[in-house]
Formats: structure tokens, sequence, C-alpha cells
């Protein structure tokens, strides 16, 4: 197995092809794993503390080695980078076709240093690399940009597909994400402001070169084995209907929506807390990767008679919302009508922009206003005019949305790193402490959904390597009381699906990381194993395909264990710029307030927050008071080249 | 014999037709609840309800809670007038 890497580095100019060697897959896996280790090895003849808008942060962008084979199990790319929002590790997946077609176009891994003296773009097709001139690109959102570039670089040898940045990430707004063919976006940690501080608006590929697969016989087999167990699984079929959006009703019932800047927890408007409007309005299905057996994404188009709201979108067509698009507009910014809720999905994704980030800034502003702590005169000082903030009111939300993406006023100033900085700041600006209305964990942006009930889901918030993030530990056992899990995971253990215990919460966290990492790694999408049709088992059943795709056989243990050392690296990068326990935290709001609604009413994050976070870092082998890793976990992962660098910096015990 | 509530939601509404349902059952047991609700909306609900190997609850893509939000299991006892809940399990997106 041997992968190819693009280097550019746009100071110079220079564009150079790499092999990556067998070697590093034996110890990295694929995707995000590569990444991981490119990432590492720049900083170690760069410095780690360097401004992550400044020429010294690495871009890099990767696909695993099942993206593209034909194994069925969807397709993703990866992107990942020195954080210029939260300042630590960052990455962030999108899907689509824009993956594979790197692989088509000749490359899996394009690695981007250095800064452009102007707009520029990077074309790869069929091996051949060119950076051109973007000046008539620069100033453009995403969707305008991928249809220039599509126009521009025509239908041979194959359609160009593309990764943009919208003029957020042009302003190096630190929650602008990358967009995918226009559709994908790569929301979190800031990729977007990356390229924007390099003058790099798009990557534009273009191929027809084939991807090498070592056992075609055994990856055809595995593939047919796939989709048999898809096409057979019921609950799967209901998820090509809806998507993620099958989570609407379920979030309702147990009261695990995030309303308001997450002061409640339940959608209030009648038509959007049911999920009948998805069947209603979305009736066209779209492929999203032509390597996905899933199928779960859709399309819309407002026709403009849905509602009163809709007329001002008629002829409006998109991606159907997925369930954190529903979850920012209808949750935390309780906008009610399905149409402005699709716009807003529209809107996010044009302007290249993470939902997440942004609903939290804007919720965060809006809840200050409804309590009285800020007065209209100071609403006025931020937007530079006055300037109502209701919630639901789409004028208000996309004022707010305009003021960050072009960077308008104080406001957009204040908030281009997400709601916690933008909270430090504004606090610090009034003289005033803000902070308990501001939603977030370890410094990223809230999730939005609700969180105290759910000790696994929270402890992900505090520990995740890119700031609080649901997908990195994804703590489906818990959430969804998964007890034949627990006891296949935990020697007969049920505990990890009690949500009355703390017990193997910590360890559920440390156990699915190590599995999300390898998923990652293998370059599929996650869905794919969260609805289980192949028994929740990444290091077994994908395992062999892995191997049909690499020729690499490992075995499961080994598998996991390339997972825990894909973690412990991204570990070990945030403790290098200083991360210690005191960050694995999570905000005042769902540390002290109690979950005010739904089922699971008056629960504190408090209430288990210690004790899960300690046995998490007793089943990750790290230390409990400083959070550091240990030399002798990081030795058994055959980590001591990373344990020596940690050593040098006081960050090892 | 008692009577069980049910509510359907997502891809369980749109098998059933309907978004709420009762049954009368002999035995106060989750089991025969399983049984009849697939007996009265077809393959397609028990495909959604019964895995088809263990004959326990469904438990990939689904999640079936009491009102206190307890995921129930077939072994469980039921009580009378006691509402049920079927749900589609899937995070994120």
């Amino acid at each position: 197995m041997e992968s190819r890497l693009l280097r550019v580095n746009l100071s110079t100019g220079e564009l150079t092809g790499e092999v990556i060697p067998h070697s590093v897959f034996e110890r990295w896996i694929g995707g995000s794993g590569i990444n991981n280790w490119i990432l590492w090895e720049h900083f170690l003849t760069h410095d780690i503390n360097c401004d992550p808008r400044g020429p010294d942060n690495i871009f890099i962008f990767g696909v695993g080695p099942l993206a593209g084979s034909g194994a069925g199990s969807g397709v993703k790319g990866r992107i990942t980078f020195k954080s210029p929002c939260y300042n630590m590790f960052g990455d962030s997946a999108g899907g689509g076709k824009f993956p594979y077609m790197v692989r088509f176009s000749g490359y899996e891994y394009i690695a981007i240093t250095g800064r452009a003296p102007r707009p520029v773009y990077l074309h790869i097709c069929n091996g051949e690399v060119e950076l051109r001139d973007a000046a008539h690109l620069w100033g453009r959102d995403t969707a305008e940009t991928h249809a220039l570039l599509q126009q521009e670089l025509g239908d041979y040898p194959s359609k160009a597909h593309t990764l943009t940045i919208s003029q957020a990430g042009e302003k190096q707004v630190g929650i602008a994400g990358v967009v995918s063919d226009a559709l994908r976006i790569h929301a979190r940690g800031g990729g977007g402001a990356v390229l924007g501080s390099k003058n790099l608006k798009a990557i534009a590929v273009q191929g027809n070169g084939g991807i090498r697969i070592q056992r075609p016989e055994n990856m055809l087999a595995w593939s047919d084995d796939f989709r048999q167990r898809i096409d057979g699984n019921e609950a799967v079929y209901g998820f090509k209907r809806r998507g993620t959006l099958g989570a609407v009703e379920m979030y309702q019932h147990i009261g695990s929506h995030f309303w308001r800047n997450n002061q409640g927890n339940m959608f209030r408007g009648d038509e959007i807390r049911s999920d009948n409007w998805v069947k209603k309005y979305h009736k066209y299905s779209e492929v999203c990767s032509s390597d996905c057996f899933i199928a779960c994404d859709g399309k819309y188009k407002i026709d403009g008679s849905e509602s009163e709201a809709a007329k001002k979108y008629a002829g409006e067509t998109f991606r159907r919302p997925e369930y954190l698009t529903t979850g920012s507009a209808a949750g935390a910014l309780d906008v009610r009508d399905w149409a402005e809720v699709a716009h807003w999905g529209k809107l996010t994704n044009d302007y290249g922009i993470d939902n997440q980030d942004l609903s939290c800034s804007i919720a965060f502003l809006m809840e200050l206003r409804e309590r009285d702590l800020i007065s209209d005169r100071d609403v006025a000082e931020l937007f530079g005019h006055e300037q109502t903030l209701r919630w639901g009111n789409m004028d208000d939300i996309e004022a707010c949305v305009d003021a960050i993406v072009f960077q308008k006023n104080p406001f957009g100033e204040l908030f281009r790193d997400g709601p916690y900085y933008g909270a430090l700041k504004y606090s610090e600006m009034k003289g005033q402490n803000f902070m308990k209305y501001a939603t977030y964990g370890k410094g990223g942006a809230s999730f939005t959904e609700e969180m105290r009930p759910f000790p696994t889901w929270m402890n992900n918030m505090a520990v995740a390597s890119r700031g609080a993030d649901h997908l990195k530990g994804i703590g489906l056992i818990e959430k969804f009381q998964r007890k034949d899990l627990s006891k296949i995971y935990f020697d007969g253990r049920t505990e990890a699906a009690d949500l009355s215990t703390p017990e193997l919460k910590g360890a559920c966290t440390a156990l699915v990381e190590n599995q999300v990492a390898l998923l990652n790694s293998y370059g599929v999408c996650l869905f794919h194993w969260m609805l289980d049709p192949a028994g929740y088992t990444p290091q077994d059943y994908y395992g062999q395909a892995y191997a049909a795709a690499t020729g690499i056989d490992y075995t499961p243990e080994e598998l996991m264990l390339a997972g825990e050392r894909i973690c412990n690296l991204e570990k070990a990068f945030n403790s290098r710029v200083g991360m210690r326990r005191e960050h694995d935290t999570v905000c005042e709001r769902w540390m002290w307030e109690p979950n005010p609604e739904g089922m699971y009413e008056g629960k504190v994050a408090a209430d288990m927050f210690d004790t899960v976070l300690d046995e998490y870092y007793e089943w990750r082998g790290w230390d409990r008071e400083s959070g550091l890793q240990t030399r002798e976990r990081l030795q058994r992962l055959g980590m001591d080249d990373v344990a020596d660098v940690l050593a040098a910096d006081g960050a090892l015990i | 014999m008692i009577t069980v509530h049910t509510e359907f939601h997502s891809h369980f509404r749109e098998i059933a037709a309907t978004a709420r349902d009762s049954f009368e059952l002999e035995e106060p047991l989750v089991a025969e609840l399983a049984e009849r609700i697939s007996a009265r909306y077809g393959e397609k609900m028990r495909a959604m309800l019964i895995d088809p190997e263990t004959r326990e609850l469904n438990e990939r893509g689904t999640m079936f809670v009491d009102t206190s939000g307890r995921r129930i299991s077939m072994e469980d006892t039921l009580e009378d007038g006691e509402t049920i809940t079927f749900l589609v399990g899937i995070a994120g997106g």
C-alpha cells in the first residue's frame, strides 16, 4: 500500500509530489490518521505556537483507502490544521464526490503551507498540478465560486469538483469552513480561515484515473454482503427517507433539542417539531456519493405557497436540511417555519460557515437582550445602527450572519471565533461577566443538542480534541440505552447504557473515540456504522474491507490500537499548545443550571462530571491530575518518538 | 387483560399510518405487545420491531421507551394504561 501526497508551498509556488510509504500506513491507517501524522511532523520543524492565520500553519486534505473503493460505505474526506478559532488541533470531515475525485485526479493527500502573494486556486488534473489566478473568484460565495470553476474548467477528463471558501474564509473568520462542490461543508474548526489566510480560494480537481484495490475479489464480496445487510434493514430504509431529520421527533420526545440558547430543549413550532414536513415538502432524493448504499440525502425546492415565510424564498433549491441545520435554526434560534430553516441551511453553506458556532453566537446575544442584560443602545453600539434581536426572526438573524461573514461591525469582529471567545471579549468590553449565557465545551461552540442528561455526551464535549464535539466519541450506547452493546464492549456490564450512573461513561468515551478515529481513517461515513447493519464493529467487519482495499491484514486488536494511537496524537498536539485537565471542561449552563424541561428535567453536568472525567483519563492511561499523557501508555502504542517530543516540551508524565 | 397505548413516530408512524393506537394484552409483557403490533401492521413493522436472529427487540436504529424514558426490553412487564413510544434512534448530522 502506497499513497500519493502533493505538497504545495504557496509562498514559493513549489509543487512537489511524494509517495507515502507503506510503513506510515502500518502505523496510521489512512485518512485522518495520515493527516494527523503530516500535521505532527510539520510542527516538529515549525513553531506549534504560531499564529494559525499565519503562513506557518498547514492545511491538509486527505482521504482514506475505502473512499471511492466501491465498498459502498459512504465517503468522507478530512481537512486537518491548527484551528484559528480555538487555537488547538483542528479537523473536519465532509462527504460528497470531491474526496474520491481527489483520488481520481492523482493524489490522496494534499498538504498546503505558506501564503500566496495574491489570491490563487489549486488545479489538479490527472496528476498535473497548477496554481492559477483567482482574482475573478475572490469576493464570491461558495456556490458562485463552484459554478464559475465548473464553467471555466469544462467537462474533460471529468467535471471539476471543488473545495471552496466564501467571503468569510477570505476575511479569515475563525468559524469559516470549506465547502465541497457547493453542497457539503467541512464546518468545524475554521479550515476556511486557514485557506483564506493563505490566499487560496479553492482546490479544483479533475480526473479519470482509477483507484487501485489490492484484493478486488475480496472487496466485491464484502461490498455485496454490506449491501445486503443494508437492504435487509427496515430502520435503514427509514433513514433513507428522512436522513438525520428522523432525530427531530425522538429529541422532541425525550427533551434533547437546544432551544433558545439551551434555555429549553424542545422545539416550539407546531410544524417543525414533527418530521411530517420532511415527507410533505422534500420529494427529491439525492445521492451524496456514488459509493454509498444508504443515500440518505435529499433536495428541496420551495415553491412559495407552503407558508407565509416561504414566499420570500420561492424557487430556492438546496439540500434537505440535516438535523444540525434544523437544531441550530429551530432550536438555538427558535425559527419555526420549515422554509426558513431550509433557507438557513443554504445561507450558511453558501457562506461556508459553521452553523453551530454561528447560531450559538447569535443566540447568546439574543438571550442577553431578552434578559435586559444589554440595552437597545448596547446593541446599536455593536451593529453601528439600531438592530432588533428577535428570536426566530430571519431578518434579525441574517443581520447577525452578515455581520460575522463580512466582518461589518463590532459584533461580527467580536464573534468571529465563535461564542466562547466572543462572550469572553464582550464581557471584558462591557466590564460584566456574561459567560453563564455562553454555551461551549473546551472553548468550542456547543453542539446544538441538550447535553445535561447524558454523561458520555457531556464528557465528549469536554475532552474532544477539536473542542465541544459529538462526533469524536459519539455516545450512542448511552443515548439509545444500548445494553446489548455495553455488554459486548465491557465484559457483560450494562452500565454504559444506563443514564443513572457515571459508571463506564468515561470508558465509553475513550472506546468510541478510538472506534471513530478508525472509521475516519478508513474514509467512510459514520452513519453506516451508527445504523449498525454490520454489528457496530469498525475493527472487525470494516477491517475486512480495509484489508481488501490496502492488502494490509490487521487483527481487530491491532486496528483498535491504531485508533487509540490516532486519538493520542491529537491529544499530544493539544498538550504541546498547553492544554491540560482544566481545559477539559464545559460551560456554566451545562455544569450548574438544571435541565429545564422534558423527560430528564433537573439534571446538571456537575452531578457526574468529575467522576466521568477521572474514569476517562484512567481508561486512556493518562495522568488524572494534569490530564497529560504518560510515557508508559505512549510506549505501549509504539509512540516513543511522540513521547520524546512531549517530554522536551514538559508535556509528559 | 390490560390496555397499553402506543405512540408511533417517524418511520414507525409511516408504517402504521397512525400516530397512536391501543392494544389489549392477555399477558402484560412487552413481548406480547411487540407481537400484537407486528400482527396489526404487517411485516415492515415486524422488521422494525423484532430482530429476526435473536427474537429480541430490534435495537438497531430504533428506540422504544416507557414514560420515564427508559428503553424497554422483551422481558419487561407493562402496566395497565401505560404508554410506550416508538422512535427512530439516530443522532448528529
